[in-house]
């Protein structure tokens, strides 16, 4: 099922193709010189697809910290949709055929990952660890720019609310079967101060800005309180925790650069806050 | 020919798969002594409904009048094909399951042939003079091995769509990142559904065969019982996460009507899947098991073919329908498995 032909001539940086009954699914493993006993981190891109300054950007700290850091590319022909499991793409399915073929040429790395996804991959981050909580350690989320809420407040695909439409009420029910186990991850939401933009990529219309905010800054404030009170309501400790970038806009390279966010993600405690 | 060259060429089918043929070393023609599991040695006298039987392989392989095969001696249920007993007529008995069940045929789905007959050779004995038998090749249990949470697939008949829901489920869970074990309970044994959860990917298959028995049919339940814990627990031993058991035939047969109204099935179980071939089938047995005390987490089966009739299926019991292609999707079996409690352990 997996394709494990990869270029192992690098050690440090290999390449390695998963295929799925989703389609074909393709990543850079930075394996550090001295690797530490923790789970690989799974890096995202966003809708700018930028997994080349995402791995060159997350390269450094990966030998610092000794962490295994997998960043998959989503290539635009092949996975127009990639952001969230949909009737037109499930990119679900080739993230966990990813993992299965990274364990499988990396034993070391079996077990559930960290997840760290910016815009459209803080997206896909935060569903695909609500319908596959046992396949994650701990969720980082970085300037997604609308949520899948952990309640019924708003229909599928913004809540767990049902819906009219047959895929959302299944997947609705899907997402709801593992919320509880999805409210124990440890996650961390970063917003950046100044990413207030309501520019045309942000999905806008009036339900959503009025129940998750007009901009991604509020909308992450929301999820985590959303987040916070589903785990009271569940009777479990909080465990998401917003950490605001300072000065920072919606540009990811700006937020690593400036803001240490590959290294705050990678230092973040590795139990629930 | 010698006795054992006789053995030795004869097809061994697919029951037979755990005998350790070197303890067969004498042999007799007491066949109405013969038990259930016994191991009998026959020839094929007329070809009828079966035109193959089962290796332990896993392959098919025709038969000639003349062959020499070694079932097990069985009863057998099966409202497509036969009923029969596990009784050795020694003028002649019937082949009863290509699997390898040797038996008496007492009656036939109009829309099928009549079995095919065998001609008793021999019983095989042990060094000891006893009748070599499956059970002396079951596992052996497992005491302190893990017990992983279980799944039921049930069904209002044979041929409802259970095998497939299984296998499909197991597939599901395999992709999640779920080791799975595929498990069948009753029934009579055949590689078919075997192989079928081999090839979804399942992490260990078992079934009563492995138990020691040929078939279910007629066998005590507490036998049963028993065997399904030895499964379990092999499973757990190997290292399942998770077990999805099959129970077979419909809510309405001996062996199964009896169980799903024994608690120990509604305490063992940690979801249901329900199986249908339409949709009144749906809501009648999702009724009988009510009473029981069985709630399945969702209806499947030959019915989820047809929209109309899933939507009829899932109005009437208020039960998601799910398909083939759900059952297989990680997203789907990922939640029989939380719900079974595969998700983090929490603090008492």
């Amino acid at each position: 099922m997996n394709d494990m032909s990869g270029d192992l001539s690098t050690p440090d940086h290999q390449t390695i193709t998963a295929c799925s009954t989703a389609g074909k699914l393709t990543a850079r493993i930075i394996r550090p010189v001295r690797s530490v006993v923790a789970p690989p981190l799974l890096v995202l891109h966003g809708i700018s697809r930028n997994a080349k300054t995402l791995e060159r950007l997350f390269a450094p700290e990966a030998e610092r910290t000794g962490r295994t850091i997998i960043v998959p590319h989503f290539p635009e022909p092949s996975w127009p949709d990639f952001q969230r499991p949909s009737k037109a793409a499930r990119p679900d399915l080739a993230l966990l055929a990813l993992i299965d073929a990274v364990t499988a040429r990396l034993p070391d790395c079996a077990g559930p990952v960290d997840l760290f996804g910016h815009s459209g991959g803080a997206q896909l981050a935060h569903r695909f660890a609500m319908v596959y909580p046992h396949r994650v350690a701990g969720l980082h989320l970085a300037a997604a720019g609308w949520y899948c809420l952990p309640d019924e407040t708003m229909p599928y695909p913004y809540g767990l609310a049902p819906g009219k439409d047959s895929f959302d009420i299944v997947w609705a029910r899907r997402n709801a079967a593992g919320l509880r186990d999805f409210l124990h991850l440890p996650t961390c939401v970063y917003a950046g101060t100044r990413d207030v933009s309501r520019d045309p990529a942000l999905r806008m219309t009036r339900d959503l800005d009025a129940r998750q905010g007009r901009n991604r800054h509020a909308r992450a404030r929301t999820y985590v309180a959303a987040l916070n009170a589903a785990a009271e309501r569940n009777g479990l400790p909080p465990c998401a925790h917003l950490i605001e970038l300072i000065d920072c806009d919606h540009d990811v390279e700006r937020a690593i650069t400036r803001n240490d966010l590959a290294a705050r993600v990678l230092d973040a405690p590795r139990v629930a806050i | 020919m010698p006795f054992q060259a006789s053995l030795d060429r004869a097809k061994w089918t697919f029951v037979t798969r755990r005998v350790e043929r070197s303890r067969i070393v004498r042999h007799d023609t007491d066949f109405a002594a013969a038990r259930p599991g016994d191991l009998i040695l026959a020839h094929v006298d007329k070809l009828g409904q079966h035109r193959r039987v089962q290796l332990p392989s896993g392959r098919p392989s025709f038969i000639f009048p003349g062959d020499a095969v070694v079932m097990a001696c069985g009863a057998r249920y099966a409202p497509d094909q036969f009923e029969g007993l596990a009784e050795i007529d020694p003028k002649g008995a019937d082949q009863l399951a290509g699997g390898g069940c040797i038996g008496r045929m007492v009656a036939r789905n109009s829309q099928i042939k009549p079995a095919t007959r065998l001609m008793p050779a021999a019983r095989l004995l042990d060094a000891a003079g006893r009748a070599v038998n499956l059970a002396d090749f079951a596992l052996a249990p497992r005491p302190g091995a893990p017990r992983p949470p279980v799944i039921g697939v049930l069904g209002t008949s044979m041929n409802s769509g259970k095998t497939l829901a299984m296998a499909q489920l197991v597939l599901g869970l395999r992709r999640a990142g779920f080791r799975a074990g595929a498990l069948k309970i009753t029934g009579t044994g055949a590689f078919g559904d075997y192989n079928e959860y081999c090839d979804s990917g399942a992490h260990y298959v078992g079934d009563f065969t492995d138990a020691g028995m040929v078939t279910t049919y007629r066998e005590p339940l507490d036998r049963i019982k028993t065997a399904a814990e030895l499964l379990i627990a092999e499973a757990g031993h190997q290292g399942c996460e998770i077990v999805v058991m099959e129970v077979a035939d419909g809510l309405l047969q001996r062996e199964t009507a009896a169980l799903i109204a024994d608690p120990w099935l509604n305490d063992l179980l940690s979801g249901l899947v329900f199986a249908s071939g339409d949709a009144v089938a749906a809501v009648g047995g999702v009724a009988i098991l009510a009473r029981h005390g069985l709630k399945p987490d969702a209806v499947t089966g030959m019915l989820s073919c047809s929209p109309m009739a899933s939507a009829e299926a899932g109005g009437a019991t208020g039960l998601p329908v799910l398909t083939r292609a759900d059952l297989a999707d990680p997203a789907e079996a990922t939640g029989f498995a939380l719900r079974a409690g595969l998700g983090r352990k929490e603090a008492a």
